[in-house]
């Protein structure tokens, strides 16, 4: 077989030729690749803007959903009555020209604007207000919780086509709040594409049924959706403006820097690592916006376990954590250190109260008073959240230091979160950011550490009766500065029991191409409502 | 009759192949204390709301009876419901499949194409610089994880070059839906713009996937390559002055390539799971990516259709595969 594997040369370029043909192919097949080099998008030209998302658009009901990610369909394709803007967050009119508080403060009076229409030219009346109200509550989805134990189904009534009136079981102060949650639907279409009673939830899982300021063009689950500008939308339009919007998923953070960078996308979420984003902020093609969002990162501890009990232990614990370190060199200095249980930038913060600093002497004096023994210390993190990780990480340096037995479990949220309702699932530490649903403080406090939230959104099972009832007191509250106070002391209080570790406020880097102009951030909604941007010409 | 016998035999194995895929699917997916339930109910949700949601899709009861009503469902053609989109699972995993398939079956042509013939020349010039070449290319191919050669493509070819798109499978929405693969639907309907994006986009994507395959496939050649020629019928064409290439193009290939062609029927499951990276890495709208999100979401029902039709998909084409190599070698058992 010597002679076949060392051919002749006549021979080696027979079998060549047949190798050639194929080889020409495959270049052919190059060339052909290298004339489809990428044309300008034209985006730009056809006034349309791209947003990667991090989050996929499993559904386009506003009312399935209730989470930050996905709120771009939400906020661009439906409207409430009110709506969040700016920041600090402003509570603006919106479906609703204004609205009355009976004084006993359980009924709420709306009256909507008379020239709002829906996207098929149908108006905005108050039952598809009760409609869709009636509609969230019955689906026990999304933002439904936000209204249980304070709007009671059927309990809603339009006073005349264009006055609802939503009557509370009891006097809420956080109610207004939560009221842009409520999208408005146009009760006729959804109605007449109802099956089975599911409330037209299949049709609206992949149609548009708002009134918003722009409508659904196209929306593929696999991709994320377009929009058109409504051009009837109530609020008007002045000269600058967006005909489309897309939204699209794009999971990989690098493939949505790298989109970014090259002009494929014109925006995308503002919570990206540090290093990224100081890959932005290097690209020509971007610029980066900053704000001081509300969203706070702080690490809940269990209170269920035995240790937890030994206040001593916890300022231990709330000692031996470096803020300064973690905030500074692990994340740039890309946030601010926030030692309360509430955004800096909210009312109700006590500013003037410094909180832990990372002091081991101290963590080491505390826990010398500990009497019982220290059992194995579990440090929970979120899979897929790097940070959480990496503060885990550095946490356990010190909590070694100090002698104490530790073990990080780093877990998906679809875990984590099931054990965060479980007293005994859940971890005795877990570093978690809370996001803004409505800016009151009650989003913060009033449910990290309110004892009707226990098991729910309170998950470090504290309960002390004296701060609850200072939280109670400020929900029904309808005077903003007593309800400040209130706040200020539970807040106080809180730190003084070393309740949790309180580490950051985060900041928003809002990566945009550079020719987008008139981004408008608010905490709730990070940016993604498109009626004010526009291109730069 | 011998190809009939084998249909029969892995028809017979098709249930309860697929049988034991979804119980082992089913367990591991709802052993791991996660709560699809919970993020669907919100933050706000109580307990209570929670547990009256979870009964509602019948996640309270024993797991016997949901795999057992899973599994009724399935021989009805009712894969169930997505939790999260509220629609017919068979409806999202079809609207996903094409990308997929479009992406594996391109990739796996390309790899073959190029690694059988690449194979072949290793082989017959055994030991040479071209030999060495190939399996550094080879080595490479193995061991370089995709998602870091994908993100390399991204950076060069995209980005440095701007030769070929960064991500997406084409710009726009694509051509009208016929069969879902957007290179043979702009082509039925003579869209040559949809044609050159949709081809365009391919490039990077497919090129990932398919050297490792390619690699495998390379090497499989040669392996089968060399073995042939020292095979004694190599030895009696050769002395009855049958032409070196027709030797090696006709003879030496055929038996070769059985080896190669089961080989590829493996790497076509081995490119569905790389897919999952790749679509991930490439924002490619497939299967994988669905499987990702429904994995991070624990939408049981996702997940669950994702592995039969993965799984299906995959006993499909080692059938196919059986058949051909039934067909190749009229000596092998089947």
């Amino acid at each position: 077989m010597e002679s076949l594997i060392k051919t002749t040369t006549k021979e080696r370029k027979k079998i060549m030729f047949k190798f050639n043909i194929i080889k020409s192919l495959t270049l052919g097949m190059a060339l052909i690749l290298g004339g489809a080099l990428i044309a300008p998008t034209g985006l730009e030209a056809k006034n349309k803007f791209v947003f990667a998302n991090s989050s996929p658009y499993d559904t386009m009901d506003p009312h399935a959903l209730y989470d930050v990610g996905r709120v771009a369909y939400r906020i661009n394709l439906y409207d409430g009555l009110l709506r969040w803007l700016d920041n600090p967050p402003k509570l603006s009119p919106w479906l609703a020209d204004s609205y009355d508080i009976s004084e006993d403060g359980t009924s709420y009076t709306f009256h909507l604007n008379k020239g709002a229409t829906f996207h098929d030219g149908s108006p905005v009346e108050a039952s598809d207000v009760v409609y869709s109200i009636e509609r969230i509550l019955a689906l026990k989805k999304g933002a439904f919780s936000l209204y249980t134990g304070s709007v009671e189904p059927g309990s809603t009534k339009a006073l005349d086509t264009h006055t609802v009136q939503f009557n509370l079981v009891q006097p809420s102060s956080i109610f207004l709040a939560t009221v842009p949650a409520i999208h408005i639907l146009n009760s006729t279409l959804v109605k007449s594409h109802e099956v089975d009673g599911d409330l037209g939830a299949k049709w609206l899982s992949q149609n548009d049924a708002g009134s918003g300021s722009f409508e659904l063009d196209r929306y593929d689950p696999a991709i994320g959706f377009s929009a058109k500008r409504f051009e009837d939308h109530f609020m008007g339009w002045g000269d600058k403006y967006l005909d489309e919007i897309e939204f699209r998923t794009v999971i990989e953070i690098n493939s949505r820097v790298l989109g970014l960078m090259n002009g494929d996308f014109h925006g995308t979420d503002g919570y990206l690592p540090q290093d990224q984003v100081k890959r932005l902020v290097a690209s020509e093609n971007v610029d980066v916006q900053v704000e001081e969002s509300m969203r706070i990162f702080y690490v809940i501890l269990n209170h269920n376990r035995e240790i937890m009990q030994d206040i001593n232990f916890r300022k231990a614990l709330s000692h031996a954590f470096d803020y300064d370190s973690f905030i500074t060199d692990i994340l740039g200095g890309s946030v601010a250190r926030n030692p309360a249980p509430m955004p800096n930038n909210i009312w109700g913060n006590p500013l003037d109260e410094k909180g832990y600093s990372y002091d081991m002497d101290k963590a080491r004096e505390y826990l010398a008073k500990v009497k019982k023994p220290i059992p194995e210390f579990v440090l929970g993190a979120l899979a897929g959240y790097g940070q959480t990780g990496q503060a885990a990480a550095l946490f356990q340096n010190s909590l070694t230091k100090l002698g104490l037995k530790t073990r990080i479990v780093e877990e998906p949220w679809s875990v984590a979160s099931k054990k965060m309702r479980d007293k005994e699932q859940m971890y005795d530490s877990l570093f978690i950011w809370r996001s803004t649903y409505y800016a009151d403080p009650n989003n913060w406090i009033g449910e990290m550490y309110a004892c009707d939230q226990v098991g729910a959104r309170n998950n470090s099972w504290y309960c002390n009766p004296e701060v609850d009832k200072l939280l109670m007191d400020a929900r029904i509250e309808p005077d903003q500065a007593k309800r400040s106070v209130n706040y200020k002391k539970a807040a106080k209080m809180v730190m003084d029991d070393a309740a949790g570790l309180f580490v950051y406020n985060t900041v928003w880097f809002g990566p945009y191409n550079k020719n987008v102009k008139g981004v408008r951030f608010s905490p709730i909604g990070n940016a993604q409502e498109m009626r004010w941007v526009y291109f730069e010409k | 009759m011998r190809i009939l016998y084998l249909l029969v035999n892995r028809l017979i194995w098709f249930f309860p192949t697929v049988f034991g895929l979804l119980l082992l699917v089913f367990t591991i997916s709802h052993i791991i204390p996660a709560d699809p339930v919970a993020f669907l109910a919100g933050d706000y949700a109580t307990n209570e709301q929670i547990a009256d949601l979870r009964a509602q899709y019948g996640f309270d009861r024993p797991l016997y009876i949901q795999f057992t009503n899973y599994v009724m469902g399935t021989f009805q053609g009712d894969l169930g419901i997505s939790l999260y989109t509220q629609r017919p699972i068979s409806y999202d995993l079809l609207a996903r499949l094409p990308a997929t398939l479009e992406l594996t079956f391109v990739s796996i042509v390309i790899s073959a194409i190029i690694g059988v013939p690449l194979g072949v020349i290793a082989a017959v010039y055994r030991n040479s610089v071209a030999d060495h070449i190939l399996r550094l290319i080879t080595v490479s191919g193995l061991a370089i994880a995709s998602f870091w050669l994908a993100i390399l493509f991204q950076l060069f070819f995209a980005m440095e070059l701007q030769w070929t798109p960064l991500q997406g499978r084409i710009d726009g929405w694509g051509p009208d839906h016929i069969t879902g693969f957007f290179l043979l639907d702009s082509l039925l309907v003579a869209d040559w713009e949809s044609f050159g994006s949709a081809f365009s986009h391919l490039v990077l994507p497919v090129s990932t996937l398919a050297f490792p395959a390619m690699a495998t496939i390379m090497r499989f050649t040669r392996a089968g390559v060399l073995d042939a020629i020292n095979s004694n019928y190599v030895l009696y064409e050769q002395a009855m002055g049958i032409p070196q290439r027709i030797i090696v193009w006709k003879y030496i290939l055929r038996n070769a390539l059985i080896g190669t062609v089961t080989q590829i029927g493996l790497i076509f499951g081995i490119l569905l799971a790389g897919s999952v990276v790749v679509e991930a890495v490439f924002d490619w709208p497939g299967l994988g990516l669905y499987a990702v999100q429904s994995i991070m979401n624990s939408d049981y029902n996702a997940i669950m259709g994702f592995t039969l039709i993965t799984g299906a998909m995959f006993i499909f084409i080692n059938l196919l595969v059986d058949v051909l190599q039934g067909v190749m070698d009229p000596r092998s058992e089947l």
